[in-house]
Order: structure tokens, then C-alpha cells, then sequence
């Protein structure tokens, strides 16, 4: 193991004993603030898991809609052989993968924009069909089924504990290993990469199934959680924009940066949700998010920390006083 | 048996026929250029070849085995390289790591401490030794093809692709690289040339096919080729 | 029943506004190669200035019926130069700086801009659909093969007026020969001294003028609602995969072939609703499996 690995390794296990030991600092017998932390798991879960599709350059638009798939696995497992929930994340993580390979299989061979368009269509197909399928979905009136664990939200967030471990686990995976190699080659020029051998098909489809399978996991944790899921809310475009707005608020390419960028703007979330004029219009910071970041901050947070430590923001001579990014 | 064999390769843009109907075929350890005038089909050929393009008809054997509908990192492990004309280096990764890429997935380096060796000899091997740590927007023209040459050999390849691998460099520093393909020749390694400077072409390679419009115009020894009036007519008689 | 015939006439007439908004999308695409996820708000934006413009007719002015012709002369000209002046600005400030830089970049851009214009549409004005109640939606028009209201008819002359338009506009004038020769070959183009910067500023503009067009074209079937643009743009992109990136001619055929096999299994299969909302995934997933060499790199 390389020196880098052993130290983002220590670092990143210095964090998970945080998360660990959060619900026992106090925070534990708040239920508004359990709520906050198991919905910012979740979130981290989601975003670390998007980064890692992003890191082939590969646009996902259907993080939400994998985050529906899992939810409704469980519902509907519930609603007709009254699995458990928890039993109902391990089938949602198989059907998740399952219907990630196939999607992949077949979009991922062509040019990115293919898949960009076909992730984006498949949620909304998703929410159209599920809204109209009542005898197995109940429609628009959606699944109700009993709380994880009667309610207990310190247990369930070390629930959805285990699944940010394993998307963490996945993204320094794909940064630590030899993926990293690969990824990289991937996104920087696919024809190079494939000359040099890199499996250019296997490594896209495999990097974006295990990150399917990430948020099948967090929709099937979210439906007990909240005890409801209906095509609305299960199949919300706005999880897919929020998967993809946390790591590049945070900085894409990167493990800490989905995880900043999710305890930023999902915390500003929280606040706007019920302060007008924003209420459910708080997206709107989500997409000038997004735009700003792409075209200002390319490297997020994350990459403006690393500039300041290089010092690029002290005044120069000559040329530009001030530099950003980069 | 020919260590690669192409039959019949076309590839049309548009119904134009970039290549029409290509055949030849090489055996292992031979040198190979591929010769004509801009436009004339050569580096479709190489993608062709390489994968990167599906051809609309024709066929490519490749050690015995059909490769035409294989996938081009496919092609790539089963020990065929090849380097660009336009240098591509992915630019997020430094020098070595470029190299790296090569060994880890199109070679036989089993971990990343073992690419990391294997990169470092390449490096070494082209000249690049100093400059491992580098990021590869520092590199110059001349290095850029250095690094280029050095990641295709990292996939350790058993037929070589290499499109105007000398372009661009002085005269000191072709010959240089002559010396060093003939040394990658000496491995063993089969070599397929696009090649603009007629001296590498007659110091390099055992023979040669000169494409014009797609077509095989002729092939032969240098000898023979430079006193083919078809050739002297079509190629060596433009102001290339 | 006649089926057949009211199952074409009816799929003819759907697929009029869906070629108005996949050219503008096909458009931006093929020229400039870019993916503009922001092309459904275009639309809707083009939409509220429709509406606007009929609020102002029919409140202030007092019109009643004839409003309708009126939305068209005045509304669909008035919503394409105030979309194409917002087209080129989106291109000049956002997408400019970003043709050098990766493809992810750029989509992420144009999808969050997506977001953006939505939510700030939501916000300024009011998350709740509205309607033009215009009476072209409910006077029907004799047809011999089933009776048509005017709205479908009008939106669907009007959506080929354009397109039609749009295609001599690209074959005859000065700007759209550079547009198609920067869609062949933009190293060409730029070689053989097309200003290929201003081509791609124009093309955007052109693209966001037409999905204006198509969103004042809208009012007279659809609500109006700040998330109306998702819907839309996921059929455009399903007639522009169907089409072949950046094939403009295929963009008709393609609209013809959504709408008449909606409006078939909409006829034909029962409870079909389903499968009928779901058809433009079904073609974008066929597509793509079907002749994935086709649209390799």
C-alpha cells in the first residue's frame, strides 16, 4: 500500500469513528438531529456512489432512480411476502445491480451522451409506469409499511452507517487501486485508454453497477424509514440533481469532497426548506450550484482548499493578482 | 503462419472510401511501412487495425485468431500496441503513471508497485528517466513522442503500431530513435510503420506498401518501390 | 369506427409539435455538439411568454375568441426573439468558456442550468400549473375523418410552418450552409474560414427560438407549469436518438413515428396509458441496443 493510501485510509477511519460514536455525544436522544443524520448518511452514501460513476465520465441523471428501485423493492416485497427491511436492502442491492448491468450493457458501449439521455429517461419512465401500474404499485396513493426498527432512528443510522462504509469503501477502492488507473485513462480519452488495454466497457459498466447498487441500498434503508413511498417522491429527479450537486459543490473526483459537499449543502438545504420564498424551490440553489461550480470551481471545494495550500492565492507579480482553482 | 493478416478492408465516411479494400499480411519479426501521400487511407488502416474503427467489410486475423469484431483494449491484450500521430497523453496523470497505464492493463504487470518498475524501465528505455514526476503538460514535442512510444511498449506488444513516430524530431534525434526501434526489433517485436521520411523508411523496414486513395498501389523492398514508375507518379512525384 | 384513419390523423397532428422541439434540440446538438438539458425550459420559458402575452390580451384588451390567432402572429414571433436573445446569452456567458473542456462538464452545465431555470421559474412565479383557456381548445374543426379542435390543428400547422421554414432556412441561406458544414466538420469549418464561434452563437439562438415557439404552441393543448420542460425534452431526445445525432431530415420522420405509434397504442391496447408514457424510453433503449456501431465514436 502506497504511503497516500495509508494515509487517506487513517484519516478516513479517524472519521468513521466520529460517525460512530455521533449518537452518543448527545445527539442521540434529539430525534430532530438523528433524523438530520441519518438523511446526511444517506446522502453521502448517494453522492460518494455518483462521484464514482463520474470519475469514467459518465453523466448518471438515474441516481434517483436506482434510489426508487431500491425503495420499492422493499415496499413491495413487504406488501407481498412481508419481507423484513432489512432483508428487503439485500434484495434491493441484487435488483439494483441487476438493472444497472442491463442499462449499462447497453448504453455504455456508446458515447457518453447516450448514457447521460438514457439515465436521465429511465427514471422518468420509471415514475410514469410505477404511477400507473395500481394493482401492483397502488399508484399514486404508494406503499405504507411499519418503521425500521419501531422508529429507533440511533439504530437505523447504523444502518444506513453500513451502506456510507461501503460507499466509502468503494470510492478509495476506485482511488487506491489499480481502477484508479484505469478510471483516469477512461475519462481523460477513451481511445487512448482502450490501446493500452484498459477495458474500457467492463470498467464503466462494473464502476456504475456497484454505484447502482449504493443507491438501491439508500432508497431501500429510506422507504422504512419513513414508513412511505409513492412514484413521486421515489422516482424525485431532485435525488439525482442532489447526488450530483454534493460532490462537485465538494469536489468531483475526489472522497472528500461528496462528503463535504453533502454536510454544506444538504445543511443550507434544511434551512431553506422552510424559509420563504425558497420552500420547495430550494433546488434553484442546487442548479446555480452546479453551474457556478463547473464553470468557476471545476475541482470544488476540496480543489480550492488544495490551491490555498499551494498558495495560489497569495497576490503574485506580474500578471493576475488573485488565481482561482487550480 | 503470417502473425497478422488483413483481408479486404474497407471503411467508407459518408460513402467515401477512406480505405478500399485492403489486404496484406506480415510475419513475426518483420518491420512493415506503410507509405502514401496525405489522405491516402493510413491511419484509418491503423484504426482499423487497432480497433478503434469497425470496418464495413474485410477481415483482420490476428495470431491465427478473427479479431474483426473484437474490441480494441481486447486487441490491445492480445499483444497488439499502437502509438498516435497527435500525441494524447492523458494529461491528469504524470509521466510515469502514463506508462503505467500501459503495463498494468495491456501488458503483464499483476500490481501497481510491479507497473511502477516496469514503467520505470520503459522510461529509461526512451530516454525519459528524469522526468518520471512530471506532468505531461511540461513534456516537450520530442518527449510527448518519447512517452508515447514507451506506453505502448508497456502493453508489451507482439505487433506495433506506429504512426509518424519521428515527426517533428530533429535530425540528431531520429537518429536516435531509429536506433532505438531497432533495438525494439531486435525483441522480437513485429513492427507496422506509418512513416513520412523516406531515410527511416529504407533504414528501417523490411518492406514496404505504398496506399493512394484507399488502395494498395504497390508493395515491395524499398528498392523496388522507389523504381515503380505507378509509385513515382502517384506519391514521389507530388510535393510531399 | 374508423379507427385507423383517426389513429394516423391523430398521431400526424401529435407529431408536429414534437419535430418543432426535437429540430431545436437536433440543432444544438449537431452544430455545436453539445447536449442541452435546458432545451424542455426553453420551451416552457417560451411558454410564459406566450402566456403573458395572453394575459395581457385577454385581460387588459378585453379580446375574447380571436385572442387565438392573435397568440399565434403576435406570441410565437414576440417568444422566439426574446428566447433567441436569452440563447445567445446562455451560450456567450456558460457555454462558451466550456467547449474546450470535457464532455461531463458540458452536460453537467446544461443540466444545471436545467435546475436552475425550473425552481427560479417556480419561485418567482408559482410552482402551480396554470391554464390559457383558449377557446381554439375546445371548438372542434370538421375533419370528414373525425372532428379536430383547432388548437390541434393550429399547433400542428404552425409547428410545420417553422420546421419547415427552419429546413430552408439551413439549406439556402448563407447561415445555415456554415451551420451543416460546421456540423460535418468543425476543423474544416474553422480551416476554410467559417467563424465558427458566431455559427454556434446563432445555432443556440436558433435552437432556443424554436423550442419557444413550440412552448407558446403548447398553451393552446397543454397546462402551464414550471415543470412542464422534463416531458418534453425526454420525447425530443427520444426522436433525436431515433434520428441519428445531428441527422436533421430523419428529425420528421422521427417525430411521425412517435407520435403515430402513441397514438396507436393509445387506441389499440387497453390500459395502455402506461406503456403509451413510456414509449420514448422504449425507443431511446431499442435504439441503442439495436445499432450500437451505428453510433459508435
Amino acid at each position: 500500500m502506497s504511503p497516500d493510501a495509508r494515509r487517506a485510509l487513517a484519516g478516513w477511519g479517524g472519521f468513521l469513528v466520529l460517525v460512530a460514536i455521533l449518537p452518543l455525544l448527545g445527539v442521540g436522544s434529539d430525534r430532530y438531529l438523528m433524523l438530520l443524520a441519518n438523511v446526511m448518511l444517506m446522502f453521502m452514501a448517494l453522492a460518494l456512489s455518483w462521484d464514482v460513476v463520474a470519475r469514467t465520465g459518465q453523466l448518471s441523471l438515474a441516481h434517483g432512480a436506482f434510489f426508487g428501485i431500491g425503495a420499492y423493492t422493499v415496499a413491495l416485497g413487504h406488501k407481498f411476502v412481508a419481507l423484513s427491511p432489512l432483508l428487503g436492502m439485500a434484495a434491493a442491492a441484487v435488483v439494483g445491480f441487476v438493472i444497472a448491468a442491463i442499462l449499462g450493457a447497453v448504453t455504455l458501449r456508446l458515447r457518453g451522451i447516450y448514457f447521460a439521455i438514457a439515465t436521465l429517461a429511465f427514471g422518468e419512465v420509471l415514475r410514469t409506469v410505477t404511477l400507473q401500474l395500481p394493482d401492483l404499485t397502488e399508484g399514486p396513493i404508494g406503499i405504507s409499511m411499519p418503521p425500521l426498527f419501531d422508529g429507533d432512528r440511533v439504530a437505523s443510522y447504523y444502518v444506513i452507517g453500513v451502506v456510507f462504509v461501503l460507499a466509502l469503501a468503494l470510492s478509495l477502492g476506485v482511488r487506491y487501486t489499480r481502477a484508479h488507473y484505469a478510471v483516469t485513462a477512461i475519462r481523460t480519452n477513451e481511445s487512448v485508454a482502450a490501446v493500452m488495454g484498459v477495458p474500457v466497457v467492463r470498467t464503466k459498466l462494473l464502476t456504475f453497477a456497484a454505484s447502482a447498487t449504493i443507491a438501491a441500498l439508500a432508497g431501500a434503508f429510506y422507504m422504512p424509514f419513513i414508513t412511505h413511498t409513492d412514484p413521486t417522491d421515489a422516482f424525485d429527479v431532485s435525488r439525482s440533481v442532489a447526488s450530483l450537486a454534493f460532490p462537485i459543490f465538494g469536489g468531483i473526483y475526489t472522497t472528500a469532497g461528496p462528503v463535504i459537499g453533502t454536510i454544506a449543502l444538504r445543511s443550507l438545504e434544511e434551512y431553506l426548506r422552510v424559509t420563504p420564498p425558497w420552500k420547495e424551490g430550494y433546488q434553484v440553489l442546487y442548479g446555480a450550484v452546479i453551474v457556478i461550480a463547473v464553470l468557476f470551481i471545476p475541482r470544488g471545494l476540496v480543489g480550492l482548499g488544495e490551491s490555498f495550500r499551494r498558495g495560489a492565492f497569495l497576490p503574485r507579480k506580474g500578471g493576475r493578482a488573485w488565481r482561482w482553482s487550480r | 503462419m503470417a502473425l497478422v493478416e488483413v483481408d479486404g478492408l474497407v471503411r467508407r465516411f459518408r460513402g467515401l472510401a477512406a480505405v478500399d479494400g485492403l489486404s496484406f499480411a506480415m510475419d513475426e519479426g518483420t518491420t512493415l511501412a506503410l507509405i502514401g501521400p496525405n489522405g491516402a487511407g493510413k491511419t484509418t488502416a491503423f484504426n482499423l487495425l487497432s480497433g478503434l474503427l469497425a470496418p464495413n467489410a474485410g477481415r483482420v486475423i490476428f495470431r491465427g485468431r478473427d479479431v474483426t469484431r473484437l474490441s480494441a483494449d481486447a486487441r490491445c491484450r492480445l499483444g497488439m500496441g499502437r502509438t498516435f500521430q497527435v500525441v494524447q497523453p492523458f494529461a491528469e496523470l504524470s509521466t510515469l503513471e502514463n506508462v503505467m497505464v500501459g503495463a498494468l492493463f495491456g501488458g503483464r504487470a499483476g500490481s501497481v508497485p510491479a507497473a511502477r518498475r516496469e514503467a520505470e524501465r520503459l522510461c529509461g528505455l526512451v530516454g525519459l528517466a528524469e522526468k518520471t514526476g512530471w506532468p505531461v503538460s511540461m513534456l516537450t514535442v520530442p518527449d510527448r513522442k518519447r512517452l508515447e512510444l514507451a506506453r505502448a511498449l508497456a502493453t508489451r506488444p507482439a505487433l506495433l503500431l506506429l504512426d509518424e513516430v519521428m515527426e517533428g524530431l530533429t535530425p540528431a534525434e531520429e537518429r536516435e530513435a531509429i536506433a532505438l526501434l531497432t533495438r525494439v526489433r531486435g525483441e522480437g517485436i513485429t513492427l507496422l510503420l506509418i512513416e513520412h521520411v523516406m531515410s527511416t523508411v529504407r533504414d528501417l523496414s523490411d518492406r514496404v506498401i505504398v496506399m493512394d486513395y484507399g488502395k494498395k498501389l504497390a508493395e515491395g523492398s524499398y528498392a523496388e518501390i522507389s523504381r515503380d514508375p505507378k509509385v513515382i507518379a502517384a506519391y514521389l512525384g507530388t510535393d510531399e | 369506427m374508423e379507427a385507423l384513419p383517426q389513429v394516423l390523423l391523430f398521431g400526424l397532428l401529435r407529431s408536429g409539435l414534437y419535430a418543432l422541439t426535437a429540430l431545436g434540440l437536433a440543432i444544438s446538438l449537431g452544430v455545436i455538439g453539445i447536449v442541452n438539458f435546458a432545451h424542455g425550459e426553453f420551451v416552457m420559458l417560451g411558454a410564459y411568454v406566450g402566456f403573458w402575452l395572453y394575459l395581457g390580451l385577454s385581460g387588459p384588451l378585453g379580446l375574447g375568441p380571436e385572442v387565438s390567432p392573435l397568440l399565434i402572429l403576435v406570441g410565437v414571433p414576440l417568444s422566439a426573439i426574446v428566447l433567441y436573445v436569452v440563447g445567445l446569452g446562455v451560450f456567450r456567458f456558460t457555454l462558451r468558456p466550456l467547449l474546450a473542456r470535457p464532455e461531463l462538464d458540458q452536460m453537467l452545465l446544461t443540466f444545471g442550468l436545467s435546475i436552475f431555470i425550473v425552481n427560479a421559474t417556480a419561485i418567482a412565479l408559482s410552482p402551480q400549473a396554470q391554464d390559457a383557456q383558449m377557446s381554439w381548445r375546445f371548438e372542434l374543426l370538421d375533419l370528414r375523418i373525425a372532428s379536430v379542435t383547432y388548437a390541434r390543428v393550429a399547433s400542428f400547422a404552425v409547428s410545420m410552418g417553422l420546421v419547415i421554414a427552419t429546413y430552408v432556412l439551413l439549406m439556402r441561406t448563407r447561415i445555415g450552409k456554415q451551420m451543416r458544414a460546421v456540423a460535418q466538420n468543425r476543423l474544416g469549418a474553422h480551416l476554410i474560414g467559417i467563424p465558427v464561434d458566431r455559427v454556434y452563437a446563432i445555432a443556440f439562438g436558433l435552437s432556443a427560438a424554436l423550442a419557444a415557439a413550440a412552448g407558446v404552441m403548447l398553451l393552446f393543448t397543454t397546462q402551464l407549469s414550471p415543470f412542464l420542460g422534463l416531458a418534453t425534452i425526454l420525447k425530443a431526445f427520444s426522436i433525436v436518438v431515433l434520428a441519428g445525432l445531428g441527422n436533421l431530415a430523419g428529425v420528421v420522420v422521427a417525430s411521425l413515428l412517435l407520435g403515430l405509434s402513441e397514438q396507436a397504442v393509445s387506441q389499440y391496447i387497453p390500459d395502455g396509458a402506461a406503456l403509451r408514457d413510456g414509449l420514448f424510453f422504449v425507443i431511446i433503449f431499442v435504439v441503442l441496443l439495436a445499432r450500437p456501431s451505428g453510433l459508435r465514436r
